[in-house]
């Protein structure tokens, strides 16, 4: 799979990350780094547990790295979920983690392709 | 001169090395690959993290990158902490955030952030942004050493000076002390009693506005009192026994003589010279008008002059003289108060009794007086 087919199934942007990132072994190496990530076990965690606080930091950072990843997708879900959680509703954040999974089941099932 | 300017140069050199604290490894490998080849790097996966690292490397960072929400402690607990520290002044920091929400951004500029980046970061601008922060910074500290180093050069050569003016004018007065065969210790002593004066005019009257340069200027002025003493004939200065009307009169134009001594090399703008002048030829002037040579009163004698003219009198009634043996310190300072040696203002007699047993002490060498005048 190359980076371009990579970005195009998982809603990211290509064009974006590349002017960022200058190479294509760049973004593979950071890809893999993604993978290695645990704010999203974190983030599910603390939603079961009621942590809205921790919830609310792990959903940021996953924001955060989708942001500089480019994965508009999973940006915009875990935005969401972000802004929710700032405000401590958990049970708001509940209804929105299928969301949020299934996006980023989709990023690392990509990630795997990618990198396979 | 140029070892210094090689050292400060090394000590900027080895600023190489940026710290980049961020919860998620791949936001700082993010900011990292952009740096890796002209820079050291340290990161830090928390706000403690990075605390301990600035106190460990804080001469070696150059520069901070830092997220604002991390566990443990956040960017803006590091922040608080480089403040409390100071390090503020000296790394500069750039803050790693998500969003612009105006409330953070300003809390971090508040709390001395120097840029906020936004994520996605954009490498060129990451650079660009860094670089002209760390040239800034070095610039800055730079300058501030150059000034730092610059006012201490000032001050000590103003100390210098200092010492240099104040040994000149103790050689100067010394000469009539020498020329009289006093012990040379009256015009210390003048000194030192004008000094404690002083203290209780400021402590007492602000109403003089005496301040403390002033007050060290008068004190060496002081040393002065008697320079025109030089002008007066052997046969006065040095008689045994007591002065013919005649030789008093003649006596008294010490104060004149010191003057013009003084108005040969006078420095009409100089705080100093004006101490000198007045304190030479009031000093022997009295409250009441009946001192000499001008015969003022009240205020029109100079506070500096008054003072010198108490402190001249009590030293001369408890020392020897060739003349005259020494009062006990209590009937001296009996005559000062009742009047006996000419009226003071009440100000003087308030700080002579306030300074009375400072003035036993140095008398009675209660305590080794050259010790007292050494700064």
């Amino acid at each position: 799979m190359t980076v371009q087919e990579f970005y195009d199934e998982v809603g990211g942007d290509y064009n974006e990350i590349m002017s960022r990132l200058r190479t294509e072994d760049r973004i593979r190496k950071f890809a893999g780094m993604f993978t290695r990530d645990e704010s999203y076990k974190t983030l599910v965690q603390s939603i079961n547990d009621g942590d809205a606080e921790e919830a609310f930091r792990a959903a940021h950072t996953m924001k955060g790295m989708c942001q500089n990843m480019a994965f508009t997708r999973l940006f915009q879900s875990s935005h969401e979920i972000t802004e929710v959680l700032r405000g401590k509703d958990i049970e708001g954040a509940k209804k929105m983690l299928e969301k949020v999974t299934e996006d980023y089941d989709i990023v690392i099932t990509g990630i795997g392709k990618l990198l396979a | 001169m140029e070892t210094m300017e090689t050292m400060e140069e090394i000590e900027t050199i080895e600023k190489n090395t940026i710290l980049i604290a961020d919860d998620a490894e791949i936001n700082r490998e993010m900011i990292k690959f952009i740096f890796d080849e002209q820079y050291n790097i340290i990161e830090a996966e928390n706000g403690e993290q990075a605390i301990e690292i600035i106190k460990k490397d804080s001469d070696k960072l150059c520069l901070l990158f830092l997220d604002l929400l991390m566990p443990k402690k956040s960017g803006l607990d590091v922040l608080a902490f480089m403040n409390e520290e100071y390090y503020i002044n000296t790394i500069p920091v750039i803050m790693i955030t998500g969003e612009a929400t105006d409330e953070t951004d300003e809390k971090a500029y508040e709390y001395g952030a120097s840029d906020i980046i936004y994520k996605p970061f954009a490498p060129n601008v990451v650079m660009r942004r860094a670089k002209n922060i760390m040239e800034l910074f070095e610039h800055r500290i730079y300058i501030e050493h150059k000034l730092e180093k610059r006012t201490r050069q000032l001050r000590e050569s103003r100390e210098k000076l200092e010492r240099s003016n104040e040994f000149l004018v103790n050689a100067l007065s010394s000469v009539v002390e020498f020329r009289s065969l006093e012990s040379g210790e009256h015009i210390q002593r003048v000194k030192y009693f004008t000094k404690l004066f002083l203290k209780y005019i400021m402590k007492i009257y602000p109403k003089y506005g005496i301040t403390k340069e002033q007050s060290s200027l008068i004190v060496n002025a002081s040393a002065l009192h008697d320079i025109g003493k030089i002008a007066i004939p052997d046969s006065i200065l040095l008689k045994p026994g007591k002065l013919s009307e005649e030789e008093f009169e003649e006596m008294k134009k010490h104060t004149i003589y010191g003057c013009e001594l003084l108005e040969k090399f006078k420095q009409e703008d100089n705080e100093f010279y004006h101490y000198c002048y007045d304190i030479c030829r009031y000093h022997h002037e009295r409250h009441d008008g009946n001192g000499y040579p001008d015969r003022l009163k009240g205020d029109e004698i100079p506070i500096w002059a008054q003072i010198v003219s108490v402190v001249d009198v009590y030293d001369a009634l408890v020392s020897k003289r060739v003349y005259k043996d020494p009062f006990a310190v209590e009937e001296a300072a009996r005559m000062i108060l009742e009047g006996e040696c000419g009226v003071f203002s009440p100000e003087m007699l308030d700080c002579f009794r306030l300074a009375k047993q400072e003035l036993f002490a140095v008398t009675e060498g209660k305590f080794s007086f050259a010790d007292v005048m050494v700064k």
